[in-house]
């Protein structure tokens, strides 16, 4: 996996980069800024590219606009943001820019070391991880379901599990949150892509038009 | 207040002046040409006709000076003014008179002191009656001071707020990060040492607590949306996000001074939150505009209304309520609540936003 970091502060750009390389993960370029996040993205063409979400010059939401550009201009680009704080309305922007590939984390969760690197291959294989509280904070807003329409159909334990599903976990690990058997959650899964009317392409795809769907219907 | 009718007339009136004038002048010139001739006529001798110039000099005087007073002069001021007028035409004219008579004893010297001593006596007289209003008018001024001066201390400490939030997410908070991430590679190589692994995990869950108390902190000086796009952007985060339907009007096109926005966000956030707590089955519609310099904010509901009542019963939100009126009184605003029972809640802010 080839990797591109844009990160401001040099103590957490190096850390990241030690990180990833004693996991194994090519960090090609990094860059301090929006511009230059489209820089190394252009000239190096990476597989996943992560963003801190504060970037000079205005260190406000730089990071995410010069992602979401960085996107525009190569679809194929899987992006996970790194952000001290929770912010849904950046995530639903992120999550508008293509289906899946995508991945929003809190910055201490990279020290949640296995995890993280779980999340990074999931993300650059097209998936989505959602950090728990950024789930938590869109399922806080209860009239997403009911103003969902689909959503709404779900039962409560079914909807838990698409939570969970949200945040990147696999089927495994649903059931291990959940204390129900593997085979219960295939059954809530296979449930709600029903429920969501989800085509039946390759499995992870429908994972992850489901978890666009969950998301998406906190905007409305 | 000078009304455009007003205005006309004076302006009317100023004209017929000016050519009244013109023509005083010229007739007065005239009629001193006239007879200087007669004089040189006559067979010059004694300059009599300096009498004749003196005597339609003086006429033009008044003529321009009366109207001077009127024009020129505040209106409290004028009885002074025209005194002061009088008395400087009238020694004019002695010293003229004076020097016309061949000079001499000095006799204008006890006319001068007399009206310079009149004059003296209603300056004083007036300048008493005016301090009143001299003092109204420091008091007003000082107001104007006061109330720049705490809107700039306001804006300082918004402002201040701000800088220490971002310190915070540079400083404070990115070097815990940096020490989450550290411990994170610590435990990753101590695999064969478990209970020195579980050590450093908790470390790393002390860190990682810490990160969330300062970001609570940071949410609470203002949530990262609104500093980075702004009110509308921040309001309308809000509505996705509050347990009921929230129905966004935002019409307000530019970026508000920092502590305008905070105010009136968190104006939002209580009142949403208030509705979500005590009538879960409304909805609200948040109304923002901006209107002759002033910030309008709205947020209704269509619950069961009474707010007020229950707020002295409960007493909880009651506080919710007063710490806002207070922020918005702060920026000389205005909260009203009006909570008919059966009609729902409608909670109006008016902030000042001028620059």
């Amino acid at each position: 996996m080839r990797v591109v970091i844009a990160e401001d502060n040099a103590l957490l750009r190096e850390g990241l980069v030690a990180l990833l390389r004693e996991r194994e993960i090519e960090v090609v370029a990094q860059s301090e800024d929006g511009d230059g996040l489209l820089r190394i993205v252009e000239g190096h063409k990476p597989d996943l590219a992560i963003v801190d979400v504060r970037l000079p010059p205005s260190f406000t939401d730089e990071g995410v606009r010069a992602a979401i550009e960085a996107r525009r201009r190569h679809p194929e680009l899987a992006i996970l943001i790194l952000s001290q704080y929770v912010e849904p309305v950046y995530t639903s922007e992120l999550l508008a820019s293509g289906d899946g590939g995508i991945g929003y984390l809190l910055k201490e969760r990279v020290g949640e070391v296995r995890t993280f690197v779980d999340a990074l291959e999931r993300v650059a294989s097209g998936g989505t991880a959602l950090d728990r509280e950024v789930v938590a904070e869109l399922v806080r807003s209860r009239h997403a379901g009911e103003r969902g329409g689909k959503l709404g159909g779900l039962t409560p334990r079914e909807r838990e599990a698409l939570e969970l599903m949200a945040e990147g976990k696999t089927n495994a690990a649903i059931a291990r949150a959940m204390v129900v058997t593997p085979g219960a959650v295939e059954k809530h899964v296979s449930n709600i892509f029903a429920k969501l009317d989800l085509p039946a392409t390759d499995d992870d795809h429908r994972r992850v038009l489901a978890v666009l769907a969950f998301l998406g219907a906190g905007e409305a | 207040m000078i009304f455009p009718a007003m205005t006309r007339s004076r302006a009317a009136v100023d004209d017929e002046y000016e050519v009244t004038l013109a023509l005083h002048g010229a007739i007065a010139a005239m009629v001193g040409v006239l007879v200087t001739i007669v004089w040189l006529a006559t067979g010059t001798g004694y300059f009599w006709p300096m009498w004749v110039w003196f005597g339609l000099l003086v006429t033009v005087a008044v003529h321009a000076l009366g109207r001077h007073g009127v024009d020129v002069l505040e209106r409290r001021m004028r009885p002074l003014g025209f005194h002061v007028e009088a008395t400087v035409f009238i020694v004019a004219v002695e010293l003229i008179l004076w020097a016309m008579t061949g000079g001499g004893y000095f006799w204008p010297i006890w006319p001068i002191t007399a009206l310079g001593a009149a004059l003296g006596i209603h300056a004083l007289i007036v300048n008493r009656r005016l301090l009143p209003s001299l003092r109204e008018r420091e008091l007003s001024e000082r107001v104007d001071v006061l109330t720049r001066t705490r809107r700039g201390a306001l804006d300082v400490q918004a402002a201040e707020l701000r800088r220490i939030e971002r310190d915070l997410h540079d400083g404070a908070q990115a070097r815990l990060v940096a020490l989450s991430m550290q411990l994170g590679r610590a435990e990753e190589r101590l695999e064969d040492r478990p209970e020195i692994a579980e050590l450093v995990r908790q470390a790393r869950g002390e860190a990682g607590a810490a990160i969330k108390e300062l970001r609570d902190l940071a949410r609470g000086i203002a949530p990262p949306v609104l500093a980075d796009r702004g009110l509308v952007a921040a309001v309308e985060a809000l509505g996705q996000r509050s347990a009921i339907p929230v129905d966004v009007d935002a019409r307000v096109e530019r970026r508000l001074s920092p502590v305008v926005e905070t105010a009136a966000y968190f104006v939002v956030a209580e009142a949403l939150t208030n509705v979500a707590k005590h009538a879960p089955s409304a909805s609200a519609r948040v109304t923002l505009a901006e209107r002759e310099e002033t910030l309008i904010v709205e947020i209704a509901d269509d619950g069961p209304g009474g707010a007020e009542e229950r707020d002295r019963s409960t007493g909880t939100s009651a506080t919710g309520l007063a710490g806002l009126r207070r922020r918005v009184e702060a920026l000389d605003g205005q909260l009203r609540v009006t909570s008919p029972d059966g009609v729902g809640t409608a909670i109006r802010a008016e902030l000042p936003c001028g620059l």
